[in-house]
């Protein structure tokens, strides 16, 4: 079966190269030596090493994000979030979800889980499960990133883009999107500060769906 | 050959020594040069520039290159020539521009860029960029909310030598295409213009009546889009624009237009002279060259609260 998957793709990828077989490897080779932007590839070699570590120490419970929030954003945004130290980004929160599931939507390509938290069957968050995401939550979480060491703003975004499509493929895919209302969720991610009256909306860095 | 040489170089160290006599009576002029004010958001920039240098005491010169990058050159001239302490510009290309700036610095004078990027680092004092991309996203995520996440679409682009045009159709199309049930059945320059976008919607509509939406790299070929639409009797199509002008704030209020995407123009042009009358006065750098200024969403929700490019609480 591994075997049949592996063979497909050899085969797709000679189909994408019409031909020229041996050309990829080379072509990359050149890429990487002439130093071409690939931000799939700066999000995938900091992920486990750099961006992890960085959101689980960070994270805090969300209701304690959240009441802090509501007492002064300024000053819980320096606790358990994160802004650019120019310009005028909002806050980009991290927080810990560890709640239950109360609705979702899967219908729409930017599907997500509206999560209950504190137990009164309210949503207090909502995640996003792709395949369309929404936002560089990821990215402005971050303070080991900046937008002065990219070149220009495409490539800023192009990076922020590429966190969510590294969530995408690594996780979000394999989720069940069956049945799952009802059922327990733990998640790490960030969210920037939600327009008043709103959810938060979380991009998860991990996520567990329980029973 | 000698002689020319050494003249020339008399004659320029003539010219220096007059530069730095100068700045006696021309101590307090600040140079802001944008586009063309024909477009309300170049206006609303060099207004609010202006209207902070007067503030701060300050002389303003204000200029428009439009689009031009030798007319750009010509006025960094003078700029210099009139013993500008610092200059305020939303530039006239992304790699053209360079050189001029450069040229700024060289005479001594710092420069404060707007709106737009330049591709070279450490040569202005400030770039204060509106995040464009991230703009479109909003806009673009508006429209697929609005449009059911389905439907045939055309997109209307701006100017192609303006980055700007490429960097909003980049942050439209990273997020429609994710949507394959979203289809782009035109995609044409309208070079920013209303008149031009209303005589390309007339065609592209005769091609392809059948559009439920338009996304629009600007307001003022949103404006011209509505306007063709409307005319040919299509009032349920979607459009939505790039910038937060007036017009547009209008449009929606009626339910013409369904959304945009305000760039903060008037607040980042003070914040440019703000940053100019620190370097000037105590030679303060900001903390980082590049600043990025987030856009934010306009619908029917908080038009109300949009006037000439700002957003009031």
């Amino acid at each position: 079966m591994r075997f049949k998957a592996a063979a497909f793709i050899v085969f797709a990828s000679a189909l994408a190269l019409a031909g020229c077989k041996f050309v990829k490897t080379a072509d990359k080779e050149k890429e990487a030596q002439s130093g071409a932007f690939d931000p799939d590839k700066l999000v995938a070699e900091m992920w486990q090493g750099k961006v992890l570590p960085y959101l689980e120490k960070r994270a805090a419970p969300l209701p304690e994000v959240l009441s802090a929030t509501a007492a002064d954003p300024d000053q819980a945004g320096g606790k358990y979030g994160y802004k650019a130290r120019q310009g005028n980004a909002p806050w980009t929160f991290i927080a810990r979800v560890d709640g239950v599931i109360v609705s979702e939507e899967t219908k729409s390509r930017a599907g997500f889980v509206d999560v209950d938290v504190d137990g009164d069957t309210k949503a207090d968050v909502r995640i996003s499960i792709g395949p369309a995401i929404r936002g560089t939550a990821l990215r402005d979480s971050l303070d080991f990133v900046d937008f002065n060491s990219f070149k220009n703003q495409i490539e800023w975004a192009q990076f922020g883009k590429s966190f969510n499509t590294h969530v995408n493929a690594s996780l979000l895919e394999k989720l069940p999107r069956e049945g799952i209302v009802g059922k327990t969720v733990k998640a790490t991610g960030a969210y920037p500060l939600p327009a008043k009256g709103q959810l938060p909306q979380l991009v998860p860095a991990t996520l567990a769906i329980g029973g | 050959m000698n002689i020319t040489r050494r003249l020339i170089t008399v004659g320029f160290a003539a010219v220096m020594a007059a530069g730095v006599a100068m700045p006696s009576f021309a101590a307090d002029l600040i140079a802001i040069i944008t586009p063309s004010h024909d477009n309300p958001f170049f206006k609303a920039e060099a207004v609010g520039a202006e209207a902070k240098a007067k503030e701060l005491g300050y002389e303003a010169l204000v200029l428009v290159h439009d689009d031009d990058a030798n007319k750009q050159s010509q006025l960094i001239d003078t700029a210099i020539g009139r013993g500008a302490k610092a200059i305020i510009l939303d530039n006239a290309g992304a790699d053209a521009s360079v050189a001029a700036v450069q040229k700024a610095k060289d005479a001594g004078i710092p420069s404060f860029l707007i709106d737009r990027e330049i591709n070279a680092a450490g040569v202005a004092v400030s770039q204060i960029v509106s995040n464009n991309y991230q703009g479109a996203q909003l806009g673009a995520e508006e429209f697929v909310r609005l449009m059911g996440e389905k439907g045939n679409y055309v997109e209307l682009v701006g100017k192609e030598s303006d980055t700007n045009a490429g960097i909003r159709s980049k942050g439209y199309h990273d997020v429609i295409d994710e949507y394959p049930d979203l289809k782009m059945v035109a995609q044409q320059s309208a070079n920013w213009s209303q008149t031009e976008a209303y005589s390309k919607m007339e065609t592209i509509l005769q091609a392809n009546p059948d559009i439920q939406g338009v996304i629009a790299g600007n307001d003022t070929m949103a404006m011209g889009a509505i306007a063709a639409l409307q005319a040919a009797g299509k009032k349920d199509v979607i459009v939505v624009g790039f910038d937060g002008s007036n017009d547009v704030r209008d449009s929606i209020k009626a339910g013409g237009i369904k959304a945009t995407v305000l760039q903060p123009a008037y607040a980042q042009a003070q914040l440019a002279v703000e940053q100019a009358h620190d370097f000037i006065t105590s030679g303060k750098t900001p903390a980082e060259e590049k600043q990025l200024m987030d856009c934010v969403l306009i619908n029917a929700d908080n038009a109300d609260k949009l006037e000439t490019f700002a957003l009031k609480d």
